[in-house]
């Protein structure tokens, strides 16, 4: 990188001569350290994935949960500087409660996505603040049925259409990635950390349009995924974290929860089942990939 | 001559992406003596080595009890711990003035997290220069906690903190697999002999030096625990005597074999 | 018409004379709610050996006028409790919205420490007293049933005051004079309580319903009803007042002129 020590990236909220936020780009360094994070946006629900590498023997097996849920139908996982993820995930929480106490009723996955881009966009306006050291993955299904406003005792004129409007397609799954910059993607797969070169070519590979794959094969890709994507650093050992939201009718009943431990252990198996089988080209694949990133 | 800019303030990313400031905060709790934590099925402890200024000075306070049902262990600055553990209590006596329930471990270590986050994201705020190990019980059983000036927290089965604390967590690696089973004895008993490792040849734990920690399960119906209690001076010779007493023997034999895994 | 628009659609000054300011108290303490709009009427509830039933009507009067009919009273919590609320219903809907938002927070955690019963009945305590105290009530006293922490039946009262208590069994407004005593026949005491059946329970329930609607006049025959044990709460929420009879009706003397 050129014009590092001229001074212009010693700050945030500069440019440099060329037009560049260093101090935003050495924040996107702290995220391409991090455990790899995959979301997928499948047909009837989205899955939200983390690679956890496990730093010390000591640390207690199964905890130290790092996908939050920020409103019932919202879940977030973040890759980079962990703090400042939980950071992020305070403040979705709060758009999100905000959001409820002003419109009565939850808010869109596209909506707290566009507030958080903006809080995260600040973050690179001022000398006195640091850009956040996060990619965020932001998950959510927005409702497809009538859901009662919240505080909504009775049901309305029982004739008439009551000021409801009948048979019009809404909600569905909706997947969003946020960048250090506050720049920030709607996606059918979404990446971040370490191993994104590898999980995103192989998030290019799944069907994850309307008429695509299930929730359930999700699942599984998102767990072969994060394997895949872990090859690299195979030394280290890690803990797959996996949440999932599906549609009102589905598994989760339109809430972001935890995979089941069953369905988790069954997409881990085979997740090292399809590893051993192709070992080879995988390797060639992601040598060319790498080359492509700086 | 080198000289490194990126490390003037907590708001300054450096090229590879790293925030210097708070890894100096870092390097405060290992300036600190040394904590270690540990739980079973049943019971958490704390286990430390308080420092003296001079002989006749008093010993520094390791150890502070927050409410019944949990309490913290520093290594670093303890004015910063100070600072930490009045918000734990205001936190701690709010959760149970409100919903008349204590307040879940997690939770709170999750909010003194956040607190230490904040600061080093903005600039004129300093990281806090203090390590701690929260241990408590609440509804999910005993629990461990290391917190770190970045912020991060971890939920451990065992752990240690400050100077030459790589020897204590060495021997805890190594244990690792009887803690979960040992009773309350035989838990203090693990604490005090990875404690025991941190100190240098010609030091050794003594009743004014050390200071010891218990929460756990009661043996009561649900909802009943055994509350945070803090051991010290003469109420735990007896354990630091049938600690070590036993073990010379057997620590001749093992000294060999030890010493060439702990060399890092 | 004159030229003064601030004056146009007010009594002339020139037919009724000057108007009398006095009356518009524009000094003077800041005042809140002084009285509730929409109102919800009794919650009843009784603990068995097992748990609680509670119940309240569909009715939420405006006045004196019967202005919905389809208003759930009963509000469940995290699927272990159930909260019943008299009194004004816009407060009830805050309320509400107070809970699901605590309920929402709490599920940050997906694991362990689920409030209570009891817990929520201190939460709202707090909420109630601190409300009174601000001297800007939330006009609703309300019942809380559930479980307590060691999973025992848990019944209690709260109001706009913030008072608090907890008995075997509870009701409020026109029940607490109505229903009440009816209730107290069936657990005297809490050890009565524990060995009440759920049969009796609901029946003793329905009893005091159909008391209600024959005597306050706030009252409605569509009810919903709550049976909360461990195994979690069963709301109904369109019930009907069944096997009426009127028949003692025509025997009832003392309310305003009488005919016969």
């Amino acid at each position: 990188m050129t014009s590092i020590g001229t001074g212009y990236d010693l700050s945030n909220s500069v440019f440099s001569p060329d037009g560049r936020n260093f101090q935003v780009e050495y924040a996107v360094k702290a995220v391409e350290n991090g455990g790899t994070a995959v979301g997928i946006r499948c047909k009837d629900g989205v899955v939200l994935a983390i690679e956890k590498i496990i730093t010390s023997k000591l640390l207690k097996v199964g905890a130290n949960k790092r996908i939050s849920t920020v409103d019932r139908h919202v879940g977030v996982v973040s890759s980079g500087l962990v703090p400042d993820g939980r950071h992020f995930v305070a403040r979705a929480r709060d758009e999100a409660s905000s959001w409820r106490k002003f419109y009565k009723a939850p808010i869109s996955t596209a909506m707290l996505s566009n507030r958080l881009g903006a809080y995260v966009q600040a973050y690179t306006l001022y000398s006195s603040v640091r850009p956040f050291g996060v990619t965020s993955i932001i998950g959510g299904w927005d409702s497809e049925a009538d859901i009662p406003v919240d505080g909504q005792v009775g049901n309305g004129p029982q004739v008439g259409a009551g000021g409801k409007v009948t048979d019009v397609k809404k909600g569905g799954p909706a997947l969003y990635m946020i960048e250090p910059s506050g720049q920030y993607w709607g996606y059918y797969g979404a990446a971040t950390g370490k191993g994104r070169q590898a999980a995103k070519a192989e998030l290019e590979k799944l069907d994850l349009s309307p008429t695509g794959i299930s929730l359930e094969e999700g699942v599984k890709e998102a767990a072969r995924i994060i394997y895949v994507a872990h090859e690299d650093s195979k030394d280290k050992e890690f803990e797959l974290e996996m949440t999932w939201i599906s549609s009102l009718d589905g598994p989760t009943k339109g809430r972001h929860q935890e995979v089941p431990k069953e369905l988790r252990e069954e997409a881990e198996r085979l997740a090292k089942k399809s590893l051993e089988g192709d070992d080879d080209d995988e390797e060639e694949e992601k040598t060319g990939e790498e080359k492509m990133e700086e | 001559m080198f000289r490194n800019n990126y490390d003037n303030d907590s708001v300054t990313f450096s090229p590879q992406g790293r925030i210097f400031q708070v890894e100096y905060a870092q390097e405060a709790v290992k300036q600190g003596s040394v904590v270690v934590g540990l739980v079973s099925k049943t019971h958490a402890v704390l286990a430390a080595v308080k420092r003296n200024a001079e002989e006749l000075s008093s010993y520094q306070k390791k150890v502070i009890g927050i409410d019944d049902h949990y309490g913290i262990g520093l290594a670093g600055l303890a004015s910063d711990a100070r600072v930490l553990s009045n918000f734990m209590k205001q936190q701690s006596l709010a959760s149970r003035m409100t919903y008349g329930r204590p307040i879940p471990i997690e939770r709170i270590v999750n909010m003194i997290g956040d607190r230490a986050q904040t600061n080093t994201q903005h600039y004129g705020k300093r990281p806090y220069g203090v390590g701690l190990l929260v241990a408590g019980v609440d509804d999910l059983g005993p629990h461990l906690f290391d917190f770190q000036p970045s912020g991060m927290t971890y939920e451990m089965t065992a752990c240690a903190i400050g100077a030459r604390s790589q020897m204590a967590r060495t021997y805890l690696e190594r244990h690792l697999d009887e803690f979960q089973s040992s009773s309350r004895e035989e838990l203090i008993k693990h604490g005090l002999r990875a404690l025991k490792e941190t100190l240098p040849q010609d030091k050794e734990l003594t009743v004014d030096n050390t200071s010891l920690a218990v929460i756990g399960l009661g043996d009561e119906a649900k909802g009943k625990i055994e509350p945070f209690k803090l051991f010290e001076g003469q109420p735990i010779a007896a354990w630091l005597e049938t600690t070590f007493e036993t073990q010379q023997g057997e620590r001749e034999g093992a000294a060999e074999g030890e010493s060439m895994e702990v060399d890092q | 018409m004159n030229h003064f628009p601030q004056a146009w659609g007010r009594p002339r000054d020139d037919v009724y004379g000057a108007y009398n300011h006095s009356y518009l108290q524009m000094t003077g303490p800041k005042q809140h709610t002084q009285s509730p709009i929409v109102t919800g009427t009794s919650v009843l509830a009784i603990k068995f050996k097992d748990g609680v039933v509670i119940a309240a009507d569909n009715l939420a009067s405006y006045g004196s006028l019967a202005r919905f009919t389809d208003v759930k009273r009963l509000r469940t919590f995290n699927d272990t409790t159930v909260v019943g609320f008299g009194g004004d219903v816009s407060d009830m809907q805050y309320l509400d919205r107070l809970l699901n938002s605590l309920d929402i927070e709490e599920n940050y955690y997906p694991e362990g420490h689920r409030l209570n019963a009891q817990n929520l009945h201190t939460y709202l305590t707090k909420v109630m007293y601190k409300r009174r105290s601000d001297f800007n009530p939330l006009w609703n006293a309300i019942l809380v049933a559930g479980l307590d922490g060691e999973e025992k039946p848990f019944l209690a009262y709260v109001d706009l005051l913030g008072t608090r208590y907890s008995s075997p069994s509870l009701a409020t407004g026109f029940g607490a004079h109505l229903a009440q005593p009816v209730l107290r026949e069936y657990v005297p005491d809490e050890k009565a309580a524990e060995n009440l059946t759920q049969e009796t329970a609901v029946e003793a329930i329905k009893k005091c319903m159909k008391v209600l609607f024959y005597r306050d006049a706030r009252s409605l025959d569509k009810y919903s009803i709550a049976v909360i044990t461990k195994e979690g709460v069963d709301l109904k929420e369109d019930e009907k007042l069944e096997n009426q009879s009127w028949a003692f009706a025509d025997r009832i003397r003392g309310y305003g002129a009488q005919v016969v």
